[in-house]
């Protein structure tokens, strides 16, 4: 079986595992299908902790993990026809114009992460990958007794093993279902999910401009705006992430699952479907990598407060159930693997750190180490603060959140990753030279993002509002039941 | 008016960059393609391909192994080869096969001058080496190091 066969029949499995959970709580959404192979491989991840928890074989619980998941949807439909897969579809009721840009944009999202993968052709294993993300799988294969011994040995010198399963039992799948236990179809494998979380992210800039058209004169200005952004965030992420895009380092899919997670969560429209596709990328993110732990239990917060808004907080109570059980559910799934880790006492699980150490000598070092990288501040910044200050209307017409919201993820994200690098007893000299380049990419990528929406938003304000009553629905509108029983008229028939 | 203004503004500035970098990005991507980057991505596979092969060589299926020597850079060769697979034993003393690496041999039938050779303790206390066969990469050294 060639890698391509291999690796096809791999993302496969992993899509067919997360399809019906997806499609269940997202809908049927041009953006299920690059979630489905994430859900899968986060489902991976938790057969993974299963396993280890409690033991039996990883693929007896992905396998059961996945008919369980299957059966409360398929259940949830039977009990609930209202809730089947197309309630959140917003271009049903849309014009012809607003669903060519959803296929034309999703079309072109995975025409260029197919090009942006082409690093492939190098045969390249990373370091790390062959040491620990594509080693481990053969750990997860192993029985639940060794699989003990090979996470707790001391002479087995790795620390990094104890980091969360994700990456690691996608491949252990993989592997199993293909027969080829190769360090080669491990990185395959990771570069295609690589790609899922970069076209889920990109998708929502399409989304974004297709939320803008429904309310502008000239519709296809913003939508032709976000499906251009979305093409070139593609292009510039891989550039960004690039070696690690290709060759098995988990780095690329925890920054751009976050990435994602903030477009969903923290500014397109809130609503459930939206909500449900950044509890996904959430997961994927905290469960790829420590560093995607922390910045995912900060996206969790962050997500929560959005959702409860200054209604909650001016003491409408019924704001809080849903966010916080949804919060407090993804807490508890994000602390399942670290928590075991210390259970079971293995190595690396007891990371050291300390604020007696010179904190003012290692905020230094860790500033100076991060600042040549984040040159695009230096652009979005002043972009978004111009921006904010004359098109907020323009933003806050179109339904889309507000910018606040990006840049307190960015803010939180790399703050959690730089207090770990300060407070932390190793060594900053040694561990930022060889991990500052990767660690950065999410304050990277989402400062890209960041731009990508202004281009979006400026393209929309361009070409102004029409009447507010003719304008299409946004997605939060369809995610009422009143919004999905009465369809509006045709926005294109109303502009011509 | 001025939000017209600033809007062309913001969206030729900020789709203005993101083609700059997207010429950046798309350059590094190639950069990955050049001969000389995927001739030492070839030599690294070929060099962990051949011990694991050569470790494949002096551990039978039901066998545990322990990862011996002082070495770290060694200990981590050796799980980047054959970590996957070998059956760790713990506590390390009761391991059937102590796998070490040993580097600078200027014999043929090594992985770039290194070879994996198998300790074995016999029930009456003797020991015997055994060296891993069944694959070579020639030449000296270290295989280039892949980026971190």
């Amino acid at each position: 079986m060639s890698t391509v066969i291999a690796t096809t029949a791999a993302i496969s499995a992993l899509a067919a595992a997360g399809a019906l959970p997806v499609l269940a709580t997202v809908g049927l959404r041009w953006v299920s299908v690059t979630l489905a192979p994430l859900a899968g491989a986060l489902a991976a991840a938790l057969a993974a902790t299963a396993s280890l928890t409690f033991g039996g074989p990883l693929m007896s619980w992905f396998v059961a993990l996945t008919a369980l998941g299957a059966a409360t949807v398929f259940g949830l439909w039977v009990v609930r026809p209202d809730l089947g897969p197309r309630h959140a579809f917003p271009g049903r009721a849309a014009g012809a114009l607003h669903r060519v840009a959803g296929i034309v944009g999703f079309l072109m999202v995975i025409g260029a992460c197919a090009w942006s993968l082409r690093g492939l052709r190098s045969p390249t294993v990373g370091f790390d990958a062959r040491a620990l993300w594509v080693m481990r799988p053969g750990w997860f294969l192993q029985s639940h007794p060794q699989l003990l011994i090979d996470l707790k040995a001391r002479n087995l010198v790795l620390t990094q093993t104890a980091y969360p399963p994700l990456v690691s039992a996608s491949v252990a799948v993989a592997w199993k279902i293909t027969g080829i236990h190769s360090a080669r179809l491990g990185v395959t494998t990771v570069a295609v999910l690589n790609a899922c979380a970069l076209a889920t992210a990109a998708l929502a800039l399409v989304e974004c401009g297709r939320e803008m058209a429904g309310r502008l004169r000239r519709s296809w200005v913003p939508m032709a705006a976000g499906i251009i952004s979305a093409v070139l965030v593609i292009v510039v992420a891989a550039g960004v992430t690039e070696p690690f895009l290709t060759n098995g380092y988990a780095d690329p899919l925890w920054s751009l699952a976050a990435v994602g997670a903030v477009a969903f969560g923290l500014q397109l429209g809130d609503g459930p479907s939206a909500r449900a596709a950044a509890v996904v990328l959430i997961l994927v993110a905290g469960t790829t990598k420590d560093e995607g732990f922390v910045t995912a239990v900060a996206l969790v917060v962050l997500v929560a407060a959005r959702s409860i808004g200054w209604d909650g907080l001016r003491g409408q109570r019924k704001r809080w159930a849903a966010p916080v059980t949804v919060g407090v559910a993804e807490l508890a799934v994000l602390l399942w693997w670290p928590t075991m880790m210390r259970v079971i006492g293995a190595r690396g699980a007891s990371s050291t750190f300390t604020i007696r150490t010179d904190l003012a000598r290692r905020t230094t070092a860790t500033v100076h180490g991060m600042s040549p990288y984040l040159h695009i501040l230096v652009l979005a910044l002043p972009l978004a603060v111009v921006g904010g200050l004359i098109l907020t209307g323009v933003r806050r017409r179109s339904g889309i959140g507000n910018d606040l919201w990006a840049w307190a993820a960015l803010v939180v994200g790399m703050g959690a990753v730089g207090a770990v690098l300060v407070a932390s007893k190793s060594q900053i000299g040694p561990w930022i030279l060889s991990t500052v380049h990767r660690i950065t990419e999410f304050p990277i990528l989402e400062a890209w993002w960041i731009v990508a929406v202004w281009a979006v938003v400026g393209a929309a304000g361009f070409v102004g509002p029409i009447e507010e009553a003719a304008a299409w629905p946004t997605a939060a509108d369809f995610d009422s039941p009143e919004a999905t029983a009465a369809p509006v008229a045709d926005p294109v028939a109303v502009s011509a | 008016m001025l939000v017209t203004v600033v809007s062309a503004l913001v969206a030729t500035i900020a789709l203005a960059a993101l083609v700059g970098q997207a010429v950046r990005g798309s350059r590094t991507v190639d950069a990955q393609l050049v001969t000389r980057s995927v001739h030492d991505a070839t030599v690294d596979n070929a060099f962990y391909d051949c011990i694991d092969v050569q470790a494949r060589s002096l551990v039978g299926p039901s066998q545990t192994v322990t990862l011996g020597g002082n070495n770290l850079a060694d200990v981590i060769s050796m799980i980047k080869g054959f970590g996957a697979w070998a059956t760790v034993a713990d506590p390390p003393s009761r391991a059937d096969v102590v796998l070490t690496l040993h580097v600078g041999v200027a014999a043929p039938e090594t992985c770039l001058g290194t070879r994996v050779v198998g300790t074995y303790r016999g029930p009456d206390g003797r020991t015997t080496v055994r060296l891993g066969t069944g694959a070579q990469v020639a030449g000296q050294g270290p295989p280039p190091a892949p980026p971190l």
